[in-house]
C-alpha cells in the first residue's frame, strides 16, 4: 500500500478524508495487526484494500500493489476473479455473511469451484477438508447443515473455511473473533494462525482488542482519524510504545486510572478536524507542543521497523 | 454484616413454544453481596449471567429458589413495593437503552415518573444525578443520537441512579464501548461506589475488567456457578478447571503475559436443553472421572467464602503454579507506560491523579 487515501462525498458538495497517507506492506505468512477505536477507520481500510471502499466512499489517490501489480489499475472482473481467491476478508457477524437457504458445505464448495475451476465431486472434498481443518466435529454431517443450525462459533468457522479454502495469499480480518467467547475466540485465532503458516498467507488482523494483537500478531499498526500514528514490531509495539495515543490506548487497558490520566487531556477542545494544520492527536495529546499544532508530523523511523508520527515521540 | 442481597437456590427454565422442551438457563445458584460490594459475574454466552440479573430485579420470575434483599424475601414480583428503586439496571447497549425520539433529561427522570416523585423534586434529583456522572446540564435538551457512545452509557448510569439505588445490575455496560471510552465508565462507576457505597453485580464476559472492579467473583457454567471467591485470589489460583479455562483464553496486552496452564478445554459450551446428570463441564474437561459423568459435584467451601463444584479441585490448584498474572500485567504495565517526559500540564495531571485516587479507595 503507498499513499492510500479515501473520501466520503459530503452532502455539500465537498468531502471528508477517511483514510490518509497509508502506506505499509506485508511479506508472505505475516500476521500484521490495525488496531483503532470506531471511527479510526479499520472498516474502510479492509474494504478498500480489496478495492470495494464502503460506498460512498472513494480510493482517491495511492496504490495497492498486490505481487507487484497495481490493484487499482486492473479491471474490474480480474479484481473480482482474485477477491475470495487470492485476496479474501473474514467479517464478523457470520451469520449475516452466509446464505441462509444454502448448505453450509455448498456455499464454501461453490467458492472453491468457481474460483479454482474444479469439479463439483472435487469441489466438495475441498469444502469438507475445510470443515475438518477449522476443526468443526462431524464434518461430514454438518456439510448439509444451515448456517441457523450452528452456533456462532461455529459459523464464525465456517466464515473462516469460506475465506481460506483457496489458500488465499492474503487475508484481511475485520474484527472476525470479537463477537465470540473467549475460549471460542482462543481456539478461532490458533487455527488462523495455523492456517496462515501452513498456506504462508499473509493477515492483516484488524481489532480494537490491542490483547489479541499482543499473542497473534507480528507486527501491529495503530491508526487514529484515517492516518498510522505507530507501527512496530510486536515485541518494540508493546515495551517501547512512543505515540502519546498508542501509550494512551494501551493505559486504558491497564485498569490503571492514575496512568491513564497521565495520558489524557481533560476536556479537549477539538478544533474541527478537516483542514487543521499539525498533528490530528495534538487536541487530545498531554504531550502537545506549539509546532503540533502547526506542522504534521512525518512517520518516522525510530529504531528498526518501528515508526511513529510524533514530533516529540517517547523514547526510553 | 447482613448481606444487602441473599440469593439462594435460584433455579429459571423457559418453555420452548410448540415443545415440551425445557431450557434450564439458570440451575441452583446461590451468591450473597454485602453493602457497598461489587460481585462480578463473569461465564460465556448462554451461561445464565443475564437470566439471573433478571431474576433478581423482578423481571424474571424464578422456577425455584428465593431472593432477599435486606432481609426481605422478594422473589415473587407482586411482593417488591420496598425494594421499588432500590435495585437498578445498565445495559449493555447505551444507544438502544434509550428512547431516540426523547430528550436524555426526560429519559433520566423517567424512572422517577413511575415513583411519582413530584416535578420540583424530579428536576433537583435530575441535576444531582447528571452532576455525579458528569454530564452537563445544557446537555439535557439533546436527543440519544447527539451524544457518544460514552456519553450515552452516562446517560444509562444517570438514569439508574437518579432513584438513588442501593444495588444497580450491570449488564455488560461496557462491552459495546472503545477501550477509552471504557476505561472512563470503569472509573465513573467505582467513584459513584466510593462515594455512595452502592452495591454492583457486574455482569460481564470482559475478564480482565472484572479482575480489577470486583471485589468477589463468580464464575458461571451453564447456568450454575461453578465457582466463587474473593476477586483477586480466584484470578491467581481458581481451582473450576472451567474457571481456569476461562483465564487462560485471556489475551492482556502483552505478549509476555498470560495465564500459563495445562488445562485445555475442548469445543463449545453445551445446550442448556438436555442437560447432562453428572458434572456440567464433564464433555470438555480434560480432568474428567467417569464420577464426573455420573454425578454432580457438591459445593465445597474451601474457607473465606471460596466455593467450588469439583471433585477434582485439590489437583487442579496443584496443577499449575500461581501467578498473580493480572496483577503482574498492572505492574508492568505502570513501568512501561509510567515514564512521562517533561510535564506540560502539571496542574491538571495533580487535580486527575486526586481524583484517581478517590476512584481507587472506592474500590479497595
Amino acid at each position: 500500500m503507498r499513499n492510500l487515501r479515501v473520501e466520503f462525498p459530503t452532502a455539500l458538495g465537498d468531502s471528508r478524508v477517511a483514510l490518509r497517507d497509508i502506506s505499509f506492506s506485508l511479506m508472505p505468512g505475516e500476521i500484521v495487526g490495525v488496531v483503532g477505536e470506531s471511527g479510526a477507520g479499520k472498516t474502510t481500510l479492509a474494504r478498500s484494500l480489496l478495492g470495494l471502499p464502503p460506498v460512498p466512499g472513494r480510493i482517491t489517490a495511492g496504490d495497492v500493489l498486490f505481487r507487484g501489480k497495481d490493484l487499482r489499475a486492473l479491471p474490474e472482473r480480474e479484481l473480482r476473479s482474485m477477491r475470495g481467491k487470492d485476496l479474501s476478508m473474514v467479517v464478523p457477524n457470520p451469520r449475516g455473511e452466509l446464505n441462509p437457504l444454502l448448505t453450509v458445505g455448498d456455499q464454501i464448495a461453490a467458492i472453491a469451484r468457481i474460483h479454482l475451476g474444479i469439479s463439483r465431486k472435487e469441489a466438495r472434498g475441498k469444502a469438507l477438508d475445510m470443515l475438518k481443518a477449522v476443526q468443526i466435529p462431524d464434518p461430514d454431517r454438518r456439510f448439509d447443515a444451515y448456517p441457523h443450525q450452528l452456533s456462532g462459533g461455529m459459523a464464525q468457522r465456517v466464515v473462516i473455511a469460506m475465506a481460506l479454502v483457496c489458500s488465499p495469499s492474503f487475508v484481511i480480518s475485520d474484527d472476525a473473533t470479537s463477537g465470540l467467547d473467549v475460549t471460542v475466540q482462543a481456539q478461532i485465532l490458533d487455527l488462523m494462525r495455523a492456517l496462515a503458516e501452513k498456506q504462508r498467507s499473509a493477515m492483516l488482523f484488524i481489532t480494537r482488542d490491542v490483547g489479541i494483537t499482543a499473542h497473534f500478531c507480528d507486527r501491529v499498526a495503530v491508526i487514529y482519524a484515517g492516518q498510522i500514528m505507530e507501527v512496530a514490531p510486536r515485541h518494540a509495539f508493546f515495551f517501547e510504545p512512543s505515540h502519546p495515543y498508542t501509550i494512551m490506548l494501551l493505559a486504558a487497558f491497564s485498569h490503571s486510572p492514575e496512568l491513564r490520566h497521565r495520558w489524557t487531556v481533560p476536556d479537549i477542545r477539538r478544533r474541527t478536524l478537516e483542514g487543521a494544520a499539525g498533528c490530528s492527536y495534538a487536541d487530545r495529546c498531554p504531550l502537545a507542543q506549539e509546532r503540533c499544532r502547526t506542522v504534521e508530523p512525518p512517520l518516522a523511523q525510530l529504531a528498526p521497523g518501528h515508526f511513529s508520527k510524533c514530533h516529540f515521540p517517547v523514547v526510553r | 454484616m447482613a448481606a444487602l442481597l441473599e440469593v439462594s437456590g435460584l433455579y429459571k427454565s423457559f418453555t420452548i413454544s410448540g415443545s415440551r422442551a425445557l431450557v434450564q438457563a439458570v440451575n441452583g445458584v446461590s451468591f450473597a453481596i454485602q453493602p457497598g460490594e461489587t460481585l462480578g459475574l463473569v461465564g460465556e454466552s448462554g451461561s445464565g449471567k443475564t437470566t439471573v440479573g433478571r431474576c433478581i430485579l423482578g423481571l424474571l420470575e424464578p422456577t425455584q429458589g428465593t431472593i432477599r434483599f435486606r432481609g426481605e424475601d422478594i422473589t415473587l414480583g407482586g411482593r417488591r413495593s420496598k425494594s421499588r428503586g432500590k435495585m437498578q439496571l445498565v445495559f449493555q447497549e447505551p444507544a438502544e437503552s434509550l428512547d431516540p425520539r426523547q430528550r436524555i433529561g426526560r429519559s433520566i427522570e423517567e424512572p422517577l415518573v413511575a415513583l411519582k416523585v413530584a416535578r420540583n423534586e424530579r428536576h433537583d434529583r435530575l441535576l444531582e444525578s447528571i452532576g455525579l456522572v458528569g454530564l452537563s446540564e445544557d446537555m439535557l435538551n439533546l436527543y440519544p443520537a447527539e451524544l457518544s457512545a460514552g456519553q450515552q452509557q452516562r446517560v444509562g448510569i444517570a438514569r439508574a441512579m437518579i432513584t438513588r439505588p442501593e444495588l444497580v445490575v450491570l449488564d455488560e455496560p461496557t462491552s459495546a464501548l472503545d477501550p477509552t471510552a471504557r476505561a472512563e465508565i470503569i472509573e465513573l462507576l467505582q467513584r459513584i461506589q466510593g462515594e455512595l457505597g452502592t452495591s454492583y453485580l457486574f455482569i460481564s464476559h470482559d475478564l480482565s475488567t472484572v479482575r480489577f472492579v470486583s471485589h468477589r467473583v463468580a464464575v458461571m457454567y451453564l447456568g450454575m456457578i461453578v465457582e466463587q471467591g474473593d476477586a483477586a485470589k480466584v484470578f491467581a489460583q481458581p481451582v473450576h478447571p472451567y474457571s481456569v479455562g476461562l483465564l487462560s483464553a485471556v489475551l492482556l496486552p502483552n505478549p509476555e503475559l498470560k495465564y500459563e496452564t495445562t488445562v485445555s478445554l475442548q469445543g463449545e459450551i453445551p445446550s442448556p436443553i438436555n442437560l447432562p446428570k453428572g458434572c456440567f463441564l464433564a464433555s470438555r474437561c480434560p480432568l474428567v472421572l467417569q464420577r464426573c459423568r455420573d454425578e454432580m459435584p457438591a459445593p465445597e467451601n474451601l474457607g473465606g467464602g471460596h466455593i467450588v463444584h469439583c471433585f477434582r479441585h485439590q489437583e487442579v490448584a496443584a496443577l499449575d503454579s500461581t501467578t498473580d498474572t493480572f496483577t503482574r500485567f498492572q505492574e508492568e504495565a505502570k513501568r512501561i507506560l509510567g515514564v512521562f517526559p517533561g510535564e506540560p500540564q502539571p496542574d491538571s495531571t495533580v487535580a486527575q491523579s486526586e481524583n484517581q485516587q478517590k476512584a481507587e479507595s472506592g474500590q479497595l
